[in-house]
């Protein structure tokens, strides 16, 4: 398998119609990336009890059951689990006719969001179905990957030129536009996702200069607009003398530099005893610093990265374009979180709510994480084997 | 294959082409370089500041500990009845951030605890206002800790926690929904004897610190020391939690007998409540205080005085002061009232002891062979010393004395005479023996230092000393008087006054027993004997007659001191004598300040208390009746009076 993609590589267009015999028996599915996912859903509940236990149990909230996060994760990923398992055995290309739909179909959920949404933490993004819940921000990540996959795919060709660009991404700029009002950091990982989506479908380079210098104007926009932020950008710049505002970040910053280099031991965190808030959510990291140390962090990073790369792999080897593309939307989510996530811990950049993939708390956005998964799974099972001889 | 063609054609199968290879390649190496710096980033911010936020977040951890309150020690009497105890009491504790917690019902956001929880707090406790709890709901979404009452009994909060707790069969709970209220447990002092020995056992204030009385003086034994529920750090700066058991404090048990004292003070308010009016309007005395000590060890069985309070609500003024003035009076005019009633008049009042210094007096003489049993003096009515002319009760003179007879009578002129015999120098060798001028050292705070009061060697005069022999012209206290008395009959042992004869620990187990503490030898054995016998032939027939309990053998003294400023009849009675005779038992002490009366300078006032609790506390104690009975004083109460009570006897000699 190490071989696979020099092999895929140099498949002889003419050899096909040899080759074809093989096509059914040696399928090829990537179980680096499962078993990467599966270790990094496992090691994430592991952080995910460390870091909640103790919230959970001596809160009346909560029933005083330190497992009370453990559940709701476990029944999250169990979900996600099927969603994934499903989606890697349907061919990805079935999804290419739905694709519209999907995109239509999020657009419609972050518009009615606006209505029927209820809040939390301050912000309106959740949608309530009875039993269920979810934000239809995380349904719009994967409506645009599929969306533009399938977009690009149409207009591969034709990409060289900006203006083509830009209608490609006035198509999404809805979706992004809808769900900025209320969730600014989501709408920056589906301006980044279709970026990055369409920088690889495009032979040029700098046009993306432009594209970035754009973005990067509108969040500054933005945040000049949006005034609840403004807090959050003096805490950034000086989160010690920030006061209340600087709270979070300044206890996250004393948990990652408490740790030192091998950390003081899972499950010993002192910040988690409630000084760091939501230290099972998007404060996570700052507990895997504190417990596992340095250490522990740089691996998870480059966990992260192995998965990456991975994604990487089977994006260059996909059957098709459509694929390819699906795979470097997922991958681009995946990267775009992490880094964010890190960057707001280490307070890079100022705070706002990005959870760590596989690892913090999260409902919908697990649920479609695997989902995407899923997907990526389902990609590399189109591979053929063919040159492996 | 040429199908496929076809399908190639009219479909094209869009390939990742090299250059779109290459542009994830660059991507993937942003993404790469973005990683790696956020790792430098780590690595700067352990670096630069890794020991600074080490130290942060260790001086951060308040260890959360919650405190786990210990229980005082009880205070009992000597036959284990207790006098003071903890009892625990809840304050009801409402947590709003709980009660408005939001659940998901049918996919609508509700707070489901507030209207059971609402609901169940209304029934079982009727008092509270529905509005203000929904005020603090409303106002204080978020607290985690409002009082809602104060200090309930266990009893009390039954109802409610029935009610949370109440399953069906299966186990499941009827009231889940009940949440967000909780109770806190704390101990509160109960005396359940309320009043009694009030000045004595005294009471806490703020919880644990003892005010007045034995709570005061055995604080710290007492108080236990409070458990925690913490987390700490290790020597390896990991974070543990442990519980640590409260420490409860220790109980005591005292001399006091529950019984005893409630005898004396009911003798005690009987008597003030007869005199009361009676001559001015208001108490039956200024004050009445009585002391029953075991003379043979110093422990103080009873200590009782007119004005007690309840132990359990000792701020309590009324009757003392109006509410008007209450409102009116400054907090230093409230507390000076406060602290007038919770005097322990005992120990902390001083006073010219009268007559029940004659003893003493005779004592020393005795002692030092200044004086011998044979001498007698010449009462006349009066001495003359120094230019002062000084009567003796009988203005007309008892005639020739003897020692025995100087004290059947009561005679002042003898005791001048005698001082005369003594010297200045051995009368105050021996107030000092008998310790007056110090304290006696009992375990209660504020007893009153005398030193100040009493003449020495160096500044006694004749006219002094004369004056002093009976017991006028200098100040003792109580418990100085009592403990002196009981050596004068003990046979000259002069022992520490007590109050606590044990310490249990919380278990029960003794921790410490008191023996008791003989501070010195006033007088010997035979001098003892001596003044034991004349003693008891002043209640047989001398002046403290009346206080004679029919069948019992019995000695005493009786006293009368004219209060300052002199000429004013207002007088100070007293009586301290024993029983039985030959092998003392109980020691009584009592003192009525200004009784009530057109005449106060009759020492029976004294003597009918002491007698009427005597007819009580004898048997009580097992003391058996041993001398015939003669009927004597049957039908005299509280007030001396009976049919065959006349006025010739009213005159029989007082001092």
């Amino acid at each position: 398998m190490r071989d696979s993609k020099r092999g895929v590589e140099r498949r002889p267009m003419e050899k096909q119609g040899e080759e074809k015999r093989r096509e059914k028996t040696s399928s090829y599915f990537d179980y680096n990336l499962l078993f990467l996912i599966i270790f990094l859903v496992c090691f994430g509940l592991v952080m995910l009890y460390s870091s909640s236990s103790y919230i959970a149990a001596n809160s009346a909230l909560f029933n005083y059951d330190g497992a009370y996060y453990l559940k709701k994760q476990l029944r999250n990923i169990a979900i996600g689990a099927v969603g994934m398992i499903a989606l890697i055995f349907i061919d990805y290309r079935f999804w290419r006719k739905l694709s519209v739909l999907a995109y239509l179909g999020s657009f419609a959920l972050c518009i009615a969001v606006f209505f029927i949404g209820s809040d939390s933490h301050g912000s309106t993004r959740w949608i309530d179905l009875g039993p269920i819940s979810f934000q239809p921000s995380e349904i719009a990540k994967i409506g645009i990957i599929l969306f533009l996959a399938m977009t690009l795919e149409k207009v591969a060709k034709n990409l060289k030129s900006g203006w083509n660009l830009i209608k490609v991404l006035l198509l999404v700029a809805p979706v992004i536009a809808a769900v900025a009002v209320s969730n600014l950091s989501t709408a920056v990982i589906l301006a980044g996702i279709a970026v990055c989506m369409l920088f690889v479908a495009s032979p040029k380079y700098w046009h993306f200069f432009f594209v970035g210098g754009a973005g990067v104007l509108f969040v500054a926009l933005f945040i000049a607009f949006a005034g609840y932020r403004m807090g959050r950008i003096e805490a950034w710049l000086n989160p010690e003398a920030a006061g209340d505002g600087a709270y979070q970040t300044l206890q996250g910053l004393y948990a990652i530099g408490s740790g030192g280099l091998f950390g003081k031991g899972l499950g010993e965190s002192l910040q988690k005893l409630g000084n760091v808030p939501e230290s099972q959510n998007d404060m996570i990291f700052t507990i895997i610093c504190e417990e596992l140390g340095l250490f522990g962090a740089v691996s998870v990073i480059l966990l992260f990265l192995l998965l990456i790369w991975r994604m990487m792999i089977i994006a260059n080897n996909a059957k098709d374009l459509y694929g390819s593309l699906i795979v470097v939307g997922v991958m681009s989510h995946v990267a775009i979180q992490v880094i964010l996530n890190i960057a707001v811990v280490t307070n890079s950049i100022p705070n706002t709510g990005v959870i760590l993939p596989f690892i913090s708390y999260g409902g919908t956005s697990f649920i479609f994480l695997l989902c995407e998964m899923g997907l990526v799974l389902s990609v590399s099972r189109g591979i053929k084997l063919e040159a492996i001889k | 294959m040429v199908k496929k063609e076809v399908n190639k054609r009219k479909k094209p199968i869009f390939k990742f082409s090299k250059a779109m290879r290459m542009k994830l390649m660059v991507l993937f190496t942003c993404i790469t370089l973005l990683f790696c710096a956020l790792i430098g980033r780590l690595m700067y911010i352990n670096y630069t500041s890794g020991e600074k936020y080490k130290e942060k977040v260790l001086s951060m951890q308040s260890y959360d500990s919650v405190t786990i309150p210990y229980q005082r020690g009880d205070i009992l009497d000597s036959n284990g009845t207790v006098l003071a105890t903890s009892v625990a009491v809840y304050n009801v504790i409402m947590d709003c951030s709980v009660m408005n917690a939001t659940t998901k019902v049918d996919g609508e956001n509700v707070k489901k605890y507030v209207e059971p929880t609402l609901e169940a707090l209304l029934e079982c406790f009727p008092d509270l206002d529905e509005q203000t709890l929904r005020g603090y709901l409303k106002n204080k979404p978020d607290s985690k800790y409002i009082i809602l009452k104060k200090k309930l009994s266990y009893d009390e909060i039954q109802p409610f926690i029935n009610m949370q707790e109440a399953v069906d069969e299966d186990g499941n709970k009827l009231n889940p929904n009940i949440r967000g209220v909780w109770f806190e447990k704390e101990f509160q002092r109960y005396y359940p004897f309320d009043s009694l020995a009030s000045s004595v056992i005294g009471f806490v204030s703020s919880g644990n610190v003892g005010t007045v009385g034995l709570e005061n003086y055995y604080n710290s034994t007492l108080n236990g020391i409070n458990g925690r529920e913490y987390g700490y750090l290790n020597s390896d700066s990991d974070f543990e939690k442990t519980v640590i058991a409260p420490t409860h404090g220790s109980t005591l048990v005292t001399t006091i007998d529950a019984n005893i004292q409630s005898i004396v003070e009911k003798k005690i308010k009987e008597f003030n409540d007869t005199y009361r009016d009676n001559y001015t309007e208001g108490d039956g005395s200024a004050n009445t205080a009585v002391i029953i000590l075991d003379p043979n060890t110093g422990a103080v069985l009873a200590m009782a005085q007119k004005t007690v309070f309840d132990l359990n609500n000792p701020r309590d003024l009324t009757g003392i002061m109006t509410e008007e003035e209450k409102a009116e009076a400054t907090n230093e005019q409230i507390l000076a009232e406060l602290n007038k009633v919770w005097r322990n008049y005992c120990i902390s009042e001083t006073f010219e002891p009268g007559s029940v210094q004659k003893p003493f007096t005779i004592a020393g003489g005795l002692e030092t062979g200044k004086l011998n049993i044979n001498m007698t003096f010449e009462c006349d009515g009066h001495e003359e010393i120094g230019g002062h002319k000084i009567s003796c009760v009988n203005t007309r003179g008892h005639g020739i004395e003897t020692l025995e007879k100087t004290l059947m009578d009561s005679c002042n002129d003898s005791i001048m005479q005698m001082t005369y015999l003594l010297g200045i120098d051995t009368f105050s060798k021996y107030q000092g023996i008998f310790n007056f001028g110090q304290k006696t050292g009992i375990d209660l705070p504020g007893e009153a230092n005398t030193a100040g009061l009493i003449y020495t060697a160096e500044n006694m005069t004749k006219v002094d000393m004369a004056t002093n022999a009976f017991g006028q012209n200098y100040n003792a206290t109580m418990i100085q008087m009592a403990s002196a008395f009981a050596s004068v009959i003990n046979g000259g042992y002069y022992y520490q006054p007590y109050l606590v004869e044990k310490v249990l620990d919380a278990d029960g187990k003794t921790i410490s027993k008191t023996e008791p503490t003989l501070l010195k030898q006033t007088i010997s054995n035979s001098t003892s004997g001596i003044l034991k016998k004349y003693l008891y032939n002043t209640v047989t027939s001398g002046t403290a007659k009346h206080v004679k309990v029919d069948g019992y053998s019995m000695g005493g003294k009786t006293g009368t001191a004219e209060k300052l400023p002199r000429g004013n009849e207002k007088y100070l009675v007293s009586y301290a004598g024993f029983a039985p005779y030959d092998n003392p038992q109980l020691l009584i002490y009592c003192i009525v300040d200004e009784p009530n009366s057109e005449e106060q300078d009759h020492s029976y006032y004294a003597q009918n208390i002491c007698r009427e609790i005597l007819k009580e506390v004898l048997p009580y104690m097992n003391i058996y009746q041993d001398e015939e009975l003669t009927g004597i004083n049957n039908n005299l109460g509280i007030t001396g009076t009976d049919p065959f009570y006349t006025k010739a006897e009213e005159n029989t000699p007082q001092e």
